[in-house]
């Protein structure tokens, strides 16, 4: 096999949250082992267009690459994935890169997903811990509700699951799939349950787990192969016991 | 170094709102509109097909399955709370649902995905079928309700146009594949069918519920076209009808 040349991207930049998005196209030396991220490092390095322009590096948010910190999600060929375990010889050229188009653009790659951290608040995602004195060794954890959390515990917040729904858009406002399994997390937890009522509560509310139409595109982008299409089911027959029980209870 | 304003950069636009916890009806609308899709919607297709199906057994048959339909008490208002408004409200949310959907099946063409597409376009084309249908038969022409003996050449007559005879194919079609993964998707969101093995088995049970609406319409159009045209001036001295 002849080894390839040269790598082709086109890069959808914006300046601004305000500014008008513009493509360039940037063509690198091809190497063995590139992936997205180290890519967009080298045209960091020397920020020259494929026509020869020098311009500014392209911006994109990232921090461990390796796939466990959720930073580097942006579309790569139309898809939502991470930049970093995004292998460049095998993707299709030119590779296609733009920042999720579901979430407000800061600059370039760069969004603000301030939206999930929003919901997980809603939905309290967190074991309540906090108190003025020390509250001794929680309950234990049976080995299969263990085993149940664990996969539910590597979300890495890159808000691909929301990205590729096609129900999560400003007419739904869906919670979208990674909050609702951090509830299955949550709720599984022994202490994390004491706020079991209120986080299925709050999944009610408008935007709230209803929304989900079942496209299962969440399970099929998540980096972390997360079961979310399963958690959607378990706590939507959660949420749909509790909403029936509190026609009689309330 | 604080300023007064925050800087320019973090001016962003909106995005997706957060959840509104606990606030709103939506949730009630969309479960209602899930469930309405199994009880009733989903339980008259049901009976409108085993019904229609007495068609393979002749006129007589049809006639008298037509005649006990029509004999049951307050059958209008059987229809209007049983049937049409249920219909009307699963339609009209559906197409609500569908509005506020974004279909993204050219850049993530995977099965669930496809069928995501599927249920909205199944539903429309089945609802618009109804909506025509119910004119036809029950609205329109000899009224089958105090005509029953009439019914059958009544859909025989239906028949003679071809595009009709399409319309009719298509909308059974569409019925039988939108209830059979309707009722596969009320599984998944009510969390009946938790688990990947559940679902996909179910699946396989949700394709043979499908098939099996298709094949029993597809043997229903049949005994219409397949009988000799039948009048629909009741034959004196056969029919027993009460005006209703």
């Amino acid at each position: 096999m002849a080894a390839k040349k040269s790598v082709l991207f086109k890069i959808k930049r914006q300046a601004n949250p305000k500014a008008e998005p513009r493509w360039e196209e940037f063509e690198l030396p091809w190497h063995s082992g590139m992936n997205v991220i180290s890519s967009l490092m080298e045209i960091a390095a020397n920020p020259v267009t494929r026509a020869g322009r020098t311009t500014t590096p392209v911006t994109y948010d990232s921090n461990c690459l390796e796939e466990v910190c959720g930073s580097c999600a942006m579309l790569i060929n139309g898809k939502a994935r991470m930049a970093c375990s995004a292998l460049v010889d095998k993707l299709e050229q030119p590779i296609r890169l733009e920042p999720f188009s579901k979430f407000p653009v800061v600059r370039d790659l760069a969004v603000d997903r301030g939206v999930l951290f929003e919901n997980l608040k809603a939905v309290k995602a967190w074991v309540p811990v906090d108190g003025s004195y020390d509250l001794g060794p929680g309950p234990r954890m049976t080995m299969e509700d263990q085993e149940a959390a664990y996969p539910l515990s590597r979300c890495i917040s890159c808000c691909c699951c929301m990205e590729a729904c096609p129900q999560f858009n400003e007419e739904t406002n869906f919670v979208g799939a990674a909050a609702i399994s951090q509830v299955r997390l949550f709720n599984t937890h022994p202490t994390g349950a004491a706020l079991k009522r209120e986080r299925l509560a709050a999944l009610m509310g408008d935007g709230g787990i209803h929304e989900c139409g079942y496209a299962q595109n969440c399970v099929e982008v998540c980096p972390k192969d997360i079961p979310l299409t399963r958690s959607i089911a378990e706590v939507g027959g959660a949420v749909m016991k509790q909403a029936i029980g509190d026609l009689f209870r309330k | 170094m604080s300023t007064a304003n925050p800087p320019a950069l973090l001016d962003v636009e909106e995005g997706v709102a957060p959840l509104r916890a606990g606030q709103g009806h939506s949730f009630f609308l969309r479960r209602l509109h899930s469930l309405s899709g199994i009880i009733p919607v989903g339980a008259f297709l049901i009976e409108h097909f085993i019904s229609n199906a007495f068609a393979t057994r002749g006129p007589v048959a049809y006639a008298k399955q037509v005649e006990l339909l029509s004999s049951f008490p307050f059958v209008v208002g059987l229809e209007l709370f049983g049937i049409w408004l249920p219909i009307l409200y699963h339609a009209l949310y559906g197409f609500y649902i569908w509005y506020h959907g974004e279909g993204n099946v050219t850049e993530y063409p995977w099965a669930g995905n496809w069928m995501y597409n599927a249920q909205r376009w199944t539903g429309a084309i089945a609802f618009f079928y109804m909506v025509w249908h119910t004119w036809h038969l029950r609205f329109s022409g000899v009224h089958i309700l105090t005509h029953p003996a009439a019914a059958f050449g009544k859909v025989q007559l239906e028949f003679q146009n071809p595009l009709a005879l399409a319309f009719y194919t298509v909308g059974i079609f569409c019925a039988s594949w939108h209830f059979a993964y309707g009722l596969w998707l009320f599984a998944a969101k009510w969390g009946i069918t938790t688990g990947d093995a559940a679902r996909r088995k179910f699946g396989y049970v949700c394709f043979a519920i499908g098939l099996l609406f298709i094949l029993v319409g597809a043997a229903t159009m049949y005994s219409f076209l397949n009988t000799p045209l039948q009048p629909l001036e009741p034959v004196s001295g056969t029919e027993s009808f009460v005006m209703r």
